[in-house]
């Protein structure tokens, strides 16, 4: 009778406790996905409000439902905890009762029972125990296979982004209300960072308001020196001599080789001859100059400065910036950082280069580390400098020859690679240590073009050398290809292809992964300034001024092109809505012409 | 890969900034002042002595219970009373498992500060387990003893898969240590299956993990002592050589009872090594396992010391780098909220970035050495299956045995000599 009523209870325990657990389960899922502030009656009710603030019996019946709302809402979650409660006490009925019923049946053996064989056991265990071992090893050798860099997927770089431009021709389609939500578009006004609402107040103070676009152009072909711009409504037709969507012009005091830079609302540029060099501010939005920095009294400084040629100069070097820094770098081997608003940090003067062009590498950023490339004949070397305070963090001998080539940051399986090209490698460094990752050789002559990089992968070409493409993750040569070489212009890459200038008027389009030439265009013209990608589209400006709009995937179609006005050697910087380019006597700003007037 | 578990990220911040949003404050100014929020100290210290003085003073009743009055029923009453204390009470917290990991981190890392509590709770078990085996085990743990208070039927499982199945904790042990000195996190108490039944709350999958482990719990004698629990892993090697051992009925008349009712399968029949084997096969086996011991432990390490990259991906840091790489490639107008604080605190990239390459460093050289430790692990277990033994009687298997008592209740000689009559006889 006893063993009855135990067994019956225990049965009926059981069955209370499978169908509460399974309700309590529902009624969780239930209470986690209401949100109580959010329904819709109290949504519609908040944007009434919103239309008429005033209404006080309206505030009060929302404030009702509110409360209302959160009450059910405590109450639901007060019930939930009853039913664990309630739960753990049937939890406990069903153990004892089940232990009462099981209670005093011992498992007495019915007849002499053989002993295990102990070691058929231990024999079948080994068994066992090495295919656990082998279990491991596979499952081990499969995630680092996974794991491992080849098959990672690309880091979602700007090239990543480029990647599914080639696909959706109409980018706008695709668009991101967060990603895009701060152009200065007068329908969708943008919410600036904290950081840059205090930059965006500094120009206040003299300007109207304006949005300041979050897309910056840190260096030489932009962030990382990449030559990739994620900016957007980038105009594709202007003229210096009509005005067409020029937003202002203004006259360089200086002559210089370097590319314009953009930060926040401030474009910099740098200018020099025998007498002096200078860094110079403008404003982005109205061409006004806000400062200017004489790099003068550094120790070291040569009193004469050294021989250039007319088509290099003492300023081709283009200057960076983090946001909090900017930096320069002039032939005559001085170096000085500036804060934001002018005010001088550092200077100093890292030796004259042997130079017989010139130097030339523009200077790069990385964090709070300035990277220079200060290739010359006498002691070649790569160094990383604190933008702050000027002190040296790390310092590399070089092996190469000179070279005219600019550093990049390659992002390859989200670690960053500082690359260089040389005569005659190309070599990645860790930019935080500067140890040497990889350095594959085969170029050769005087190398003045960049490299770029691109899904993994990094490219560096040479005139009468070769386009090298490296596999960035091992360090080897992926393929090679001749067809048509740069001078002095860059290359850019996207994850297909991989574009270039040529100083003999070609434009070149190349399989990434296989260097076959894809196409090319004979444009009877020169190129020293180097082609950048931004929203699926590749700009380039001719020596004589021409701007070439392609379209950056397997088409490579011509879009726009167009003679601007004035001879143009540097490389234009790009915002939001904004170009800026530097020619050879003056800077100019691209804009919409809507956005302009 | 790597792009889904940046995804999972995103999604479990957005969570949490969901949840941080769940209830503002009422929106309308309505005269109403809040009150200050004022927060109870609690008193620590009581507790803290009294939970040390609870662990000493159960494990002696435990010690004294099973090795000299031979009797379960004070085990028992331990067990009810530790779950209810040190489970329900007190949450589960602290307790002697997690505090392996705080151990571990306090002895690679100086300036990790260890309260005074959790070290007693890692050393107070282990001396107990010196001087009287797992005493511990057997009723003082509350995750052991809740097993064992809903444990009602033995259903043995095959023994060579309980003795593969042993491998777990150690190998539980290797990672909790790794993951805990490089402040990657404490992986026991995240993945402690008991913890949410005590809170009567918490991670859903790791209740119903703790239900299911309490479900097998009944039917078969406490599966996360004996397969998963890595300071069992830790006991089981100080009970072997402890001073006061558990021990069956001199008089033993060979039942079997006691071997039939060990919740742990740590009761050993007698066994007259009737192995056909020739003594020369099992030597040379013998000898090839430990010639290839180094070898397996060389290897261990080269295989994992391949994965630490990627494995360094769970610290929280790498994950902040990752994100920092995402924002330096591609310029986001708002920034993750992590990447804003980390900013905000005037953190750099470069800062991130220097991290990065130590945890990595960090995280090859843990996993080389987690590696060649499970590779001995192995090895040894092999070596331990190879070795032959005859047992006249029944034997307790000290480093199995969790001194619960359980045999004694089931041993018909043992009750005879406990009978207080017989004992004046």
């Amino acid at each position: 009778m006893k063993k009855t009523i135990l067994r019956n209870l225990t049965i009926v325990s059981a069955i209370f406790i499978v169908t509460f657990s399974i309700m309590l389960i529902t009624n969780y899922f239930q209470v986690r996905s209401f949100n109580p502030l959010q329904t819709g009656v109290i949504e519609t009710l908040r944007q009434i409000n919103e239309e008429h603030a005033n209404n006080t019996e309206l505030q009060e019946q929302i404030r009702q439902l509110d409360l209302l709302a959160r009450r059910a809402y405590f109450v639901s979650m007060d019930h939930l905890m009853t039913g664990v409660y309630i739960l753990v006490g049937m939890l406990l009925v069903f153990i004892v009762s089940l232990r009462l019923y099981f209670a005093g049946e011992q498992q007495i053996p019915g007849k002499q029972v053989p002993p295990a064989d102990d070691w058929a056991v231990k024999t079948y265990a080994r068994g066992y125990v090495h295919w656990v071992a082998g279990g491991l090893v596979t499952a081990t050798l499969v995630f680092v296979f996974f794991s491992s860099p080849y098959l990672k997927t690309k880091p979602p770089q700007q090239a990543e982004t480029l990647a599914e431009t080639e696909a959706l021709p109409s980018e706008e389609a695709g668009r991101e209300s967060s990603d895009y939500g701060e152009l200065p578009s007068a329908d969708a006004p943008s919410v600036p960072s904290p950081a840059d609402e205090q930059e965006a107040a500094g120009a206040e103070e003299t300007l109207p308001a304006v949005e300041v676009s979050k897309v910056t152009h840190n260096g030489f072909r932009g962030n990382n020196s990449n030559a990739i711009s994620s900016a957007r409504n980038v105009p594709v037709q202007w003229d210096l001599n009509t005005k067409e969507n020029i937003a202002w012009t203004t006259d360089i005091p200086r002559q210089g080789y370097n590319s314009p830079v953009i930060n926040g609302s401030r474009v910099f540029i740098t200018g020099a001859d025998e007498q002096t060099r200078e860094l110079y501010c403008y404003d982005l939005y109205t061409g006004k100059q806000l400062w200017t920095l004489t790099a003068e009294g550094i120790s070291g400084s040569p009193s004469q400065m050294p021989k250039t040629s007319t088509d290099t100069g003492l300023a081709a070097s283009t200057v960076t910036t983090n946001g909090k820094q900017v930096c320069a770098i002039f032939a005559s081997g001085d170096l000085i950082c500036a804060d934001m608003d002018g005010k001088r940090l550092w200077a100093k003067n890292l030796g004259v280069p042997d130079n017989h062009y010139g130097y030339a590498s523009s200077l790069l950023v990385f964090g709070n580390l300035l990277i220079v490339q200060y290739d010359n004949h006498n002691s070649p070397r790569l160094m990383a400098l604190d933008m702050a305070t000027g002190t040296e963090r790390w310092n590399k001998a070089r092996t190469d020859k000179i070279t005219w080539s600019s550093p990049i940051i390659a992002y390859v399986n989200n670690q960053p690679q500082l690359v260089l090209m040389g005569n005659p490698g190309i070599t990645a460094y860790n930019p935080n240590n500067g140890e040497q990752y990889w350095r594959v050789e085969g170029l050769s002559g005087e190398v003045a073009s960049s490299p770029c990089s691109a899904g993994g992968l990094v490219f560096g070409a040479s005139e009468y050398a070769a386009l090298i493409a490296v596999d960035a993750t091992t360090g080897r040569t992926l393929w090679q290809a001749n067809d048509f070489l740069p001078e002095v212009s860059s290359p850019v890459a996207t994850a297909e292809h991989v574009y270039l200038a040529t100083s003999y008027g070609v434009l070149a389009c190349y399989d990434a992964k296989t260097g076959e030439l894809k196409s090319s265009h004979e444009l009877n013209t020169e190129f020293y300034s180097s082609p950048v990608i931004t929203e699926g589209k590749l700009y380039v400006f001719s020596n004589s001024g021409r701007m070439y709009i392609y379209s950056a995937n397997s088409d490579f179609r011509l879009l726009h092109s167009f003679e601007t006005g004035q001879a143009t050697f540097a490389t234009p910087a790009f915002t939001d809505g904004k170009i800026v380019v530097r020619t050879q006597t003056s800077l100019y700003c691209v804009t919409h012409s809507s956005v302009n007037s | 890969m790597r792009k889904y578990s940046s995804a999972l990220i995103l999604l479990f911040c957005s969570f949490l900034s969901h949840a941080q949003n769940r209830f503002p404050k009422p929106d309308f100014e309505s005269g109403y002042q809040y009150p200050t929020f004022r927060y109870p100290v609690p008193d620590e210290t009581v507790w803290m002595v009294a939970d040390l003085a609870l662990l000493v003073l159960l494990m002696g009743i435990v010690a004294w219970s099973v090795i000299r009055k031979r009797r379960r029923a004070p085990v028992v009453l331990v067990s009810v009373f530790s779950v209810g204390y040190f489970g329900f009470f007190r949450t589960g917290c602290v307790c002697s498992i997690g505090a392996i990991q705080n151990v571990a981190l306090a002895l690679v890392d100086t300036s990790y500060t260890m309260p005074l509590v959790v070290v007693l709770f890692f050393i107070l078990p282990i001396l107990f387990t010196l001087m009287f085996g797992r005493v511990f085990c057997a009723g003082v743990c509350p995750l052991g003893a809740l097993q064992e208070l809903v444990n009602v039927k033995h259903y043995r499982l095959s023994k060579p898969l309980t003795l593969v199945l042993g491998l777990i904790p150690w190998i539980y042990l290797i990672f909790a240590i790794g993951f805990a000195v490089t402040r990657t996190g404490f992986i026991i108490c995240r993945f402690d299956p008991f913890i949410g039944i005590f809170r009567l709350g918490g991670d859903l999958g790791m209740i119903v993990f703790g239900g299911l482990l309490l479900i097998t719990s009944v039917f078969t004698g406490r599966p996360f002592c004996r397969f998963l629990c890595p300071y069992g892993a830790i006991l089981s090697l100080f009970s072997r050589v402890s001073v006061w051992k558990m021990r069956l009925t001199p008089s033993c008349i060979n039942c079997e009872l006691c071997h039939n009712a060990c919740p742990v399968d740590a009761i050993r029949p007698p066994y007259g090594n009737k192995v056909k084997e020739s003594r020369v096969q099992g030597v040379k086996r013998i000898l090839t396992y430990l010639i290839f011991l180094p070898a397996m432990a060389v290897g261990g390490a080269f295989l994992l010391s391949m994965t630490g990259d990627s494995v360094s991906r769970a610290h929280k840091d790498m994950q902040l780098y990752d994100m920092a790489v995402q924002n330096e490639a591609l310029p986001q107008n708002v920034l993750p909220l992590e990447l804003e604080v980390f900013y905000g605190q005037g953190g750099t990239f470069e800062d991130l970035s220097l991290r990065s390459e130590t945890l990595r460093a960090d995280f090859g050289r843990y996993a080389a050495i987690a590696g060649s430790l499970v590779g001995l692990v192995v090895g040894l277990t092999l070596i331990s299956l190879s070795l032959k033994r005859t047992r006249a009687t029944y034997e307790i298997d000290d480093a199995a045995c969790v001194n619960c008592g359980k045999c004694f209740n089931y041993c018909p000689q043992n009750r005879i000599n406990v009978k207080p009559e017989n004992k004046k006889q």
